[in-house]
């Protein structure tokens, strides 16, 4: 974590410019999308008012403005609609082939989900394949408690990978 | 009290590329280039300055960069000077925002800077960087920072709907590299062959080398005043700004408006607006600055702005009506893909190009161009910023 030969970062992690979501409930009033991620579940905010369900997850109801709401699950499973493979010249933090698709999951308002496709080597993914939702582990940050000190904060993202047929 | 309008006057640009300089430095540059091009105007008549930089805070630890900017480059603002975030439409936004504050009498000579330093010490940090131009938590973690994967998913789209081919791409690189390839400023100075941008290393399929714009360091400058004092300013034709709009209909691809990522509904909904505005329709359009970040946004643009039928997008740049004598010439100084894009830097060299033609000092002038428009996308394709310019105001 230590930044060597920059004296004020040596020991230090810059926290604010990692690339993964802060998603502890000390920093983020959606964290119940990342504790229910841990739990296997792919969620979003319904609005317990007008029943309108947003995506990605939000602390108002983005139509009638209502604080009243609920996590609701989404589908896990859905199909390709497009995809590209990123060969070379792939982001810092990511592996070759870095594979992204818009993937429908057969519900508003997941129609048309931005996601990366991992478990897939590069040639095997087709236009219609059946994805499914896999979810892994994303390094933990330190979060300061106050009296209780620094803790570890575990975190956990997804991405889609295709099903085995 | 008689109408304020307002107009462009002068615009300049420092030279673009990879940059051994502070994006303090290519600040002073731009503002020396733009001053350069109207010697009348001096820095202690500006009253107002919009700078347009979004890289600040990451890349140069930079932020609140107006005073700093105003201060280096002996300006003494005293209506506004503050700086404005929109990415790669941040130049553009800053020209309307000037339009309103010299039309509404809250400023009268305003200076719109934008640019960027993107190269670090450690050049891995701009790719990391990248990764702030989109929502962070929602598409930044699946690797979505630099965009060709982006708009690789876009080329094959518009292929699969409309039958565009990679050689209709290859053509508007063609077109937008040898429209550079003697403007001094560009990052990119060379004429390029079909053959060289078809046989071009891969990317990111079907994008190749020549359809991706690069990463640039630099900055640009221009002068939006009103028309009276632009007659006082200078000899040369008056160019108002007649219309702009911006719209922004979604942030997460999740939320995407179109039917699909090859139909950009929000670009639409913009140029209606800008075209309302400025009371004009797309035939009247002589010369267009697009948003070329790839060849494929090019290939779209000129169809959502109503320059040729939706779906026909290849056809009308691969035979060539995007060149000088086509139906509207397209990036006449080299748009994005040559000249580079420094974010906040785009919209004011785009503005700088059309007003230049509008006056008859383009170096590939379009005969007799009255009418001439700007357009820039931002973010993952989030927002679309359109600005229309006329040698005539609006009446």
């Amino acid at each position: 974590m230590a930044v060597l030969g920059i004296p004020i970062l040596e020991d230090l992690y810059p926290s604010t410019m990692d690339m993964w979501p802060i998603e502890a409930k000390e920093f983020n009033r959606v964290w119940p999308f990342y504790e229910n991620l841990k739990q296997g579940r792919f969620t979003t905010t319904k609005c317990k008012d007008c029943g309108f369900v947003a995506y990605p997850p939000r602390v108002i109801c983005p139509e009638c403005y209502s604080e009243n709401l609920e996590y609701v699950d989404l589908p896990k499973k859905g199909k390709v609609m497009v995809f590209s493979e990123e060969v070379k010249g792939v982001p810092l933090g990511f592996q070759s082939p870095l594979i992204h698709a818009v993937i429908d999951l057969g519900a508003d308002p997941v129609r048309r989900l931005l996601t990366r496709i991992i478990n897939c080597p590069a040639g095997a993914l087709k236009q219609g394949d059946e994805v499914q939702l896999t979810i892994f582990e994303i390094p933990s940050i330190p979060i300061e408690k106050g009296k209780a000190g620094t803790i570890m904060a575990e975190r956990v993202f997804f991405a889609f990978e295709p099903v085995k047929k | 009290m008689t109408e304020r309008r307002a107009c462009i006057v002068a615009g300049g640009q420092c030279k673009w590329g990879v940059r051994e300089a502070h994006l303090i430095d290519l600040f002073q540059e731009a503002a020396k280039a733009c001053l350069d091009d109207l010697p009348t105007l001096k820095p202690k008549d500006i009253d107002g300055l919009i700078v347009a930089n979004s890289y600040g805070g990451r890349c140069s630890f930079q932020v609140n960069i107006a005073p700093v900017v105003a201060e280096r480059c002996g300006l003494k603002p005293t209506s506004i000077c503050t700086r404005i975030d929109v990415l790669c439409a941040g130049g553009s936004t800053g020209i309307i925002l000037a339009k309103g504050l010299v039309e509404s009498g809250n400023a009268d000579i305003v200076m719109v800077a934008g640019g960027e330093k993107l190269y670090t010490p450690q050049r891995w940090e701009v790719f990391y960087s990248e990764l702030a131009s989109i929502d962070h938590d929602w598409e930044a973690p699946h690797g979505l920072g630099l965009p060709p994967p982006f708009f690789a998913l876009t080329a094959m789209e518009h292929m699969r709907h409309y039958g565009t081919t990679k050689e209709q791409l290859a053509s508007v690189s063609v077109a937008n590299y040898n429209y550079a390839a003697d403007n001094p400023k560009a990052q990119m100075q060379k004429k390029l062959t079909l053959e060289e941008a078809m046989n071009a290393p891969g990317v990111v399929y079907p994008l190749t080398l020549y359809d991706c714009c690069p990463i640039t360091d630099g900055a640009a400058a221009a002068i939006i005043t009103t028309e009276e004092f632009a007659k006082k300013l200078s000899d040369r034709p008056l160019v108002y700004l007649r219309g702009a709009a911006q719209a922004s209909l979604h942030s997460v691809s999740a939320n995407w408006p179109g039917e699909h990522l090859a139909d950009w509904i929000h670009m639409r909904i913009a140029a209606k607006k800008a075209f309302e505005r400025a009371k004009l329709e797309p035939h009247n359009i002589h010369v267009a600055q697009t948003h070329d970040c790839f060849t494929i946004s090019e290939v779209i643009e000129v169809e959502e702005l109503g320059f040729c039928k939706k779906g026909e997008g290849g056809d009308f740049c691969g035979s060539g009506q995007i060149e000088i004598g086509g139906k509207v010439p397209v990036n006449t100084d080299g748009g994005l893909l040559s000249c580079g894009h420094p974010f906040g830097g785009t919209g004011i060299r785009q503005g700088t190009e059309i007003m230049k033609q509008l006056q008859g000092r383009a170096i590939h002038q379009v005969k007799d161009a009255c009418f001439g428009l700007t357009h820039n996308l931002s973010g993952l394709n989030a927002e679309h910023t359109i600005l229309i310019y006329g040698r005539e105001p609006v009446k």
